[in-house]
């Protein structure tokens, strides 16, 4: 049969094709939901009950398949702060395998990927996620002893960080060059962070426990430039990194103390919507996803070991800005994605119209009308994400002597009221090399 | 209607005929298997038979044989992973070990973890076992020589991940206990390249 031969048909082949480009189900809503669910039980620092949470989620089939990534990171999160640190490292190596190899299908994928809606494609998870999964793997490695393990997950951070720009920029030219139509400007942003300073301060206390001097000494480097980096990028005053020296010297501690703050930052949908009046007359709605922080009540985290005067945790990387300062230098990409998804829409909508212009005014009306809702209705924004990752990373190590140490950790607000407070027993002996505590307080 | 029941029959058997199912060979471990591009057995089987022909070929053995009239004695020590993948060492010491060992021309003790174990059990014994049959303390064998090393990786990763060189570096190191002189330095490099064209789009 001949395309256009037949109005009906060529109607029926419009509509057909806008639904395959564009349709969202009710899912990427319910998924949306199911997201704040896990929010708000993670801020109630339930952790069995958010797993229980996670587990119904599944059953009822709001994370499918295509959200394996984010079910994985969710579960590794989890886990991790229950202290299956084994599991935990077997979920996050299974989202890390799948961020890797759906990051090669999305640039490998051709034109569909390019008219997609996101919310229908695999979840590839965005590369701060990426990054900041092996950061937990690296705890849970380091709680488990092995230092080894824990330096191969800092080595992967600080190569995926040095790599972004690259990465990032991949993904853009793999979409430019499906966009034979030069419908939208594929430049991604400049990227301000390149270094994570977290990485760094863990491997720097990682080789020096190692006996890895040189090394330690590396990375002590890199950790200066990485919060002189995150300093100038988020505004902070200079931070004296000198007086973090002693972290080189293996003999000067014993215990490293974590303290995790804050939540993710979270994606909202903008809409803009306009009337192109050029050529077939389009009403064109975007939908983009907005990444914003999350407010967290913490400005400072004391410990207290064995009630004496409290000492301060240093706040080591905002991984909310960093995240934030990430998905920024992507951000173009995904608006132009957008652009060009929403253009193709209105034009196919307005090849309808045109289609119809010669049938009776109810069908005109009618496909006008069903126009206008499918733009509505089928344009939303992508907003799937990693909930249960935590805002802000502070830390500081001390050396203990044997004994049983009794340590308090306190979050506290600009008042300096206390919010929240774990308490944590210490066993130290005379081989104690190093010991890890994690504490956290999501809000 | 016939024509659309036999075209529904050859849909479900054709969807029947796609089901995933497992099925598992058995082969000989000496085959090469590369799946992922990832450090793997074959790797550490090229690395182990290259190192322990080197070493046991070099001249550190005869001479030490020649001058202290006995075999020296060994204690394979840590391979630290340097390298951006979760490397067992353990795979390539334990190679080493039981080449050296099966070799006959030098002694193996064991190594640190597992002393501890076996002092544990020495010690055990003292107040437990019988007196014909308790091992003597302080009658450990001291080792003549360590074996240390450390594998370190390089990755190479075109922009859109579709092309990945990653080459790898085995060091060995064997040094003399008392005079830190290294009498033996084997070095095996791999050199990978994974193309992953096969994935779906």
């Amino acid at each position: 049969m001949k395309l256009g031969s037949d109005r009906s048909t060529n109607l029926a082949g419009y509509f057909l094709l806008l639904f395959l480009f564009g349709s969202t189900g009710c899912h990427s809503y319910m998924l949306d939901d199911a997201q704040f669910e896990l929010r708000d039980s993670m801020t109630s620092m339930n952790y069995d009950e958010s797993r229980e949470l996670l587990n119904e989620l599944e059953s009822k089939n709001i994370y499918r398949k295509k959200d394996q990534v984010l079910w994985n990171l969710e579960n590794g999160m989890i886990y991790h702060f229950t202290g299956d640190y084994d599991s935990s490292t077997v979920f996050f190596s299974e989202a890390e395998n799948e961020i890797d190899e759906a990051y090669t299908k999305s640039v490998s994928r051709g034109v569909v990927s390019l008219f997609s809606n996101d919310n229908k494609l695999a979840y590839d998870g965005e590369p701060y996620e990426d990054i900041y999964l092996n950061a937990f793997k690296a705890l849970n490695f380091i709680h488990q002893g092995d230092w080894d393990g824990a330096l191969v997950e800092t080595r992967r951070m600080s190569y995926k960080m040095e790599n972004l720009d690259i990465r990032i920029k991949g993904l853009a030219d793999a979409f430019a060059r499906q966009d034979t139509n030069n419908l939208a400007d594929w430049t991604p942003g400049k990227l301000n962070v390149q270094n994570s300073a977290m990485s760094h301060y863990l491997a720097t206390i990682l080789y020096a426990k190692s006996g890895d001097v040189d090394d330690s000494r590396i990375e002590f480097m890199k950790l200066q430039t990485a919060l002189n980096e995150q300093a100038e990028a988020f505004g902070y005053p200079s931070i004296d990194t000198r007086s973090l020296q002693y972290l080189q010297n293996p003999n000067a501690y014993n215990l490293l103390i974590t303290g995790f703050t804050g939540q993710a930052p979270i994606k909202v949908q903008e809409d803009v919507r306009f009337f192109d009046e050029t050529t077939l007359n389009r009403y064109v709605k975007l939908s983009f996803p907005r990444i914003e922080l999350y407010p967290t009540e913490v400005y400072r985290v004391h410990v207290l070991i064995n009630d004496k005067e409290p000492l301060s945790l240093k706040l080591i990387e905002e991984m909310d800005r960093v995240a934030k300062s990430v998905y920024e230098a992507k951000k173009p990409v995904i608006y132009a994605r957008t652009l060009a998804r929403a253009l193709v829409k209105a034009t196919g909508t307005g090849l309808i119209k045109k289609a119809t212009e010669d049938e009776s005014r109810a069908l005109r009306t009618a496909v006008s009308v069903l126009s206008f809702l499918y733009k509505e209705t089928s344009e939303k924004a992508d907003l799937r994400g990693w909930q249960t990752m935590p805002g802000q990373a502070w830390m500081e190590v001390v050396k203990l002597q044997p004994g049983v140490h009794t340590i308090r950790l306190e979050y506290l607000n600009d008042y300096d009221q206390i919010m929240y407070f774990e308490e944590f027993e210490v066993v130290i002996d005379d081989r104690t090399e190093l010991e890890l505590i994690e504490s956290m307080y999501p809000r | 209607m016939k024509r659309t029941v036999y075209s529904l029959l050859v849909v479900i058997m054709a969807l029947a005929a796609c089901r995933p199912s497992n099925k598992i060979t058995r082969m000989d471990p000496g085959t090469t298997t590369d799946l992922s591009g990832r450090w793997n057995d074959t790797d550490a089987r090229l690395v182990s038979e290259e190192m322990i022909g080197d070493a046991l070929t070099h001249p550190w053995l005869n001479q030490f044989s020649r001058e202290n009239q006995k075999p020296p004695t060994v204690i394979v020590g840590t391979v630290r992973n340097e390298s951006m993948e979760h490397i067992d060492t353990e795979v390539i010491t334990k190679e080493m070990e039981r080449a050296f060992v099966n070799s006959g021309s030098v002694n193996l003790v064991a190594s640190a973890a597992e002393r501890e174990e076996i002092r544990a059990e020495r010690l055990d014994q003292q107040e437990y076992a019988s007196f014909e049959t308790t091992k003597k303390m302080a009658q450990e064998l001291g080792a003549d020589f360590m074996l240390i090393g450390n594998i370190n990786s390089i990755v190479d990763e075109s922009a859109d991940s579709r092309t990945l060189a990653v080459f790898y570096t085995v060091n060995l190191e064997l040094i003399n206990v008392e005079t830190n002189q290294k009498v033996w330095i084997g070095n095996k490099k791999i050199k990978k390249l994974v193309e992953r064209r096969n994935y779906r789009g």
